[in-house]
């Protein structure tokens, strides 16, 4: 039986999934953080589904959403800042290049 | 419930496309402004869910973030009009293979799981909105004071991470290394 | 019915600004000559640049006009004049105007032109500028009215206006407004003498149209934001309460222009330090009187 629940569910999965994909297959830093937005974006349609057709009465579940949002753009704030740093120091930011622990 | 079950359905197939949208343009602009509809279309999911809060806020935070990280793709990859045509990716079976792992494992537990008696009737906006901060500033303080100051730690961090780093030259007088 | 009434008002508006605007620069009351010379676009060659992105382009000016007019859904002209009253009104004018910034970066980088990039990006500097200054003093103007619909915060203002209540929340909300309405002093995106017309500039015939049609309605859009917000909304003592809300929308429009006519601009960097280091701890002593206000004043 295909309730809206299972529908959300499986964008949540498949958001989720393009998001992984994206982290790990791509080599710049500003492209892993894009996918690691995706896979924040997965758990969010998850979190709303569940609070909205199994939970309505508790409002913790939209609490966690709004957490979830502020940690979104607080790793990409932080993130952006140990990108600025490494390009100034290296002058990319590519991951490949940032195996060594030296220089 | 069938036009809320087609509009979650047509707004997350929207999600979807943008999303995957994001990594196959070799444009940069393109690809983060993929990503931001991408976003969008998950809140407006979020008002055909009945969370019209939670909808909009996703929306107005979004359309910023995402922007912001439109010019960081400018300033910091190689070819963001992406006319290069080049390949910025490595390991990719092995990418895909635990993309498709984890979205089939969540699906499968989506599908099999047995998720109890669905409700039907939302709270109304207003009273979700009244009831929210009633919970933000009661029940849940103690996370809405830690997430305050996270954001706070967060904004000194990313300040201190990106000022560039100083140096005593030999004359005494602080100056920017190179 | 009413999506009619109140679309054909905020045209209406437009067309008295464009009045206003075009006598204040010319002398010369003419009020033909807004509907004559957006006609002449229509007939007026449209270029397109070298190697454009195509897609941005082309969106970037439908996509300015529809923000504006879905920002004007939620306001009020008169009790029971609103397109959509919804539960977060408030907030949700915030979130279509954020697409403000998306519809400029979009001109900036479509038409493959430096200068155009430089005003998009511009724009963005400015967003930072201005983003906490819009959304503060909204917090202030809802804690009063204690909901976040529109309607509420009008019936909110019945006894004492907010520019009355709320003085220095009205002065931020007004600079706020300015810099995102993209007008002098704040117009670094089309900076006229600087930019060749930065973000406007490759813009030519049709496109050109809507994108001048949507700046003039976002600078509507925002007045009667202001006159919602902070003016009272259609309280007044004789007119019907429609024609108050306009008068007021129209009034606010003209200090927005006449502001623009006699300020210098202002430099980028200069923006973001006084937005930041002066302007957000006054939004939060705004917050923090309001919050004392209410608690203490029956």
């Amino acid at each position: 039986m295909i309730t809206v629940l299972l529908l959300a569910l499986v964008t949540g999965a498949i958001l989720f999934g393009v998001g992984v994909y994206g982290a790990l297959s791509q080599t710049n830093l500003v492209m892993i953080m894009m996918g690691v937005e995706l896979i924040l974006a997965g758990a969010l349609v998850n979190l709303v589904a569940f609070w909205r057709f199994l939970h309505p009465e508790s409002y913790s579940g939209q609490m966690f959403v709004l957490v979830v949002m502020t940690v979104m753009a607080l790793e990409m704030a932080v993130g952006f800042g140990v990108a600025i740093a490494r390009f100034r120091a290296k002058g990319s930011v590519e991951m490949e290049e940032a195996g060594d622990l030296k220089g | 419930m069938y036009a809320q079950a087609f509009f979650v359905a047509a707004f997350g197939l929207a999600a979807i496309g943008f999303g995957v949208a994001v990594f196959r343009t070799s444009s940069m602009v393109r690809s983060a402004l993929a990503l931001l509809f991408s976003q969008t279309a998950v809140g407006c999911m979020f008002l055909a869910m009945q969370t019209e809060f939670l909808g909009v806020l996703q929306i107005m935070m979004m359309a910023t973030e995402m922007s912001i990280m439109t010019i960081f793709m400018v300033m910091f990859m190689m070819d963001p009009g992406g006319l290069g045509g080049m390949d910025m990716s490595h390991q990719k079976r092995f990418s895909i293979g635990a993309g498709l792992s984890a979205a089939g494992a969540a699906i499968a537990v989506a599908l099999l799981a047995d998720w109890g008696p669905i409700t039907a009737e939302a709270p109304d906006a207003a009273m979700q909105t009244r009831e929210l901060g009633i919970e933000m500033l009661g029940r849940s303080m103690l996370i809405f004071e830690t997430a305050a100051v996270t954001i706070l730690t967060a904004m000194i961090a990313a300040t201190a991470v990106a000022i560039p780093a100083h140096t005593l030259a030999d004359n005494g007088n602080k100056e920017v290394s190179e | 019915m009413t999506v009619a009434v109140v679309l054909l008002t905020l045209l209406g508006s437009a067309w008295l600004l464009a009045v206003i605007e075009d006598w204040s620069a010319t002398g010369r009351l003419r009020p033909a000559a807004p509907m004559l010379s957006g006609l002449a676009h229509l007939g007026r060659e449209s270029l397109v640049p070298r190697k454009p992105d195509r897609l941005f382009f082309e969106t970037a000016p439908v996509l300015l006009l529809v923000v504006t007019i879905l920002g004007a859904g939620v306001l009020p002209l008169a009790p029971d004049l609103v397109i959509a009253d919804l539960a977060t009104g408030a907030l949700f004018i915030n979130a279509a105007l954020a697409y403000v910034l998306v519809a400029l970066i979009m001109a900036g980088w479509g038409p493959n032109g430096a200068y155009a990039m430089i005003g998009g990006w511009r724009f963005l500097g400015q967003l930072i500028a201005y983003a906490m200054l819009i959304v503060m003093p909204i917090t202030a103007v809802a804690m009063r009215a204690e909901s976040l619909v529109t309607t509420a915060i009008v019936g909110s203002q019945e006894s004492l206006w907010n520019i009355v209540y709320q003085p220095l929340g009205f002065v931020l909300f007004i600079i706020a407004a300015m810099a995102l309405a993209f007008r002098a002093p704040f117009d670094l995106p089309t900076a006229e003498g600087e930019l060749a017309g930065g973000v406007d500039a490759e813009y030519t015939g049709m496109r050109l149209g809507v994108l001048r049609l949507a700046r003039l309605l976002l600078v509507i859009t925002l007045a009667s934001a202001t006159t919602v917000f902070y003016l009272g909304g259609w309280h007044g003592p004789l007119l019907p309460p429609w024609v108050w809300s306009l008068i007021k929308t129209l009034a606010v429009a003209a200090l927005i222009l006449l502001a623009g006519r006699h300020l210098p601009r202002i430099r980028e960097a200069d923006l973001m330090g006084w937005c930041w280091k002066l302007g957000i701890p006054l939004a939060l002593l705004n917050i923090f009187v309001v919050g004392l206000q209410i608690l203490v004043v029956p």
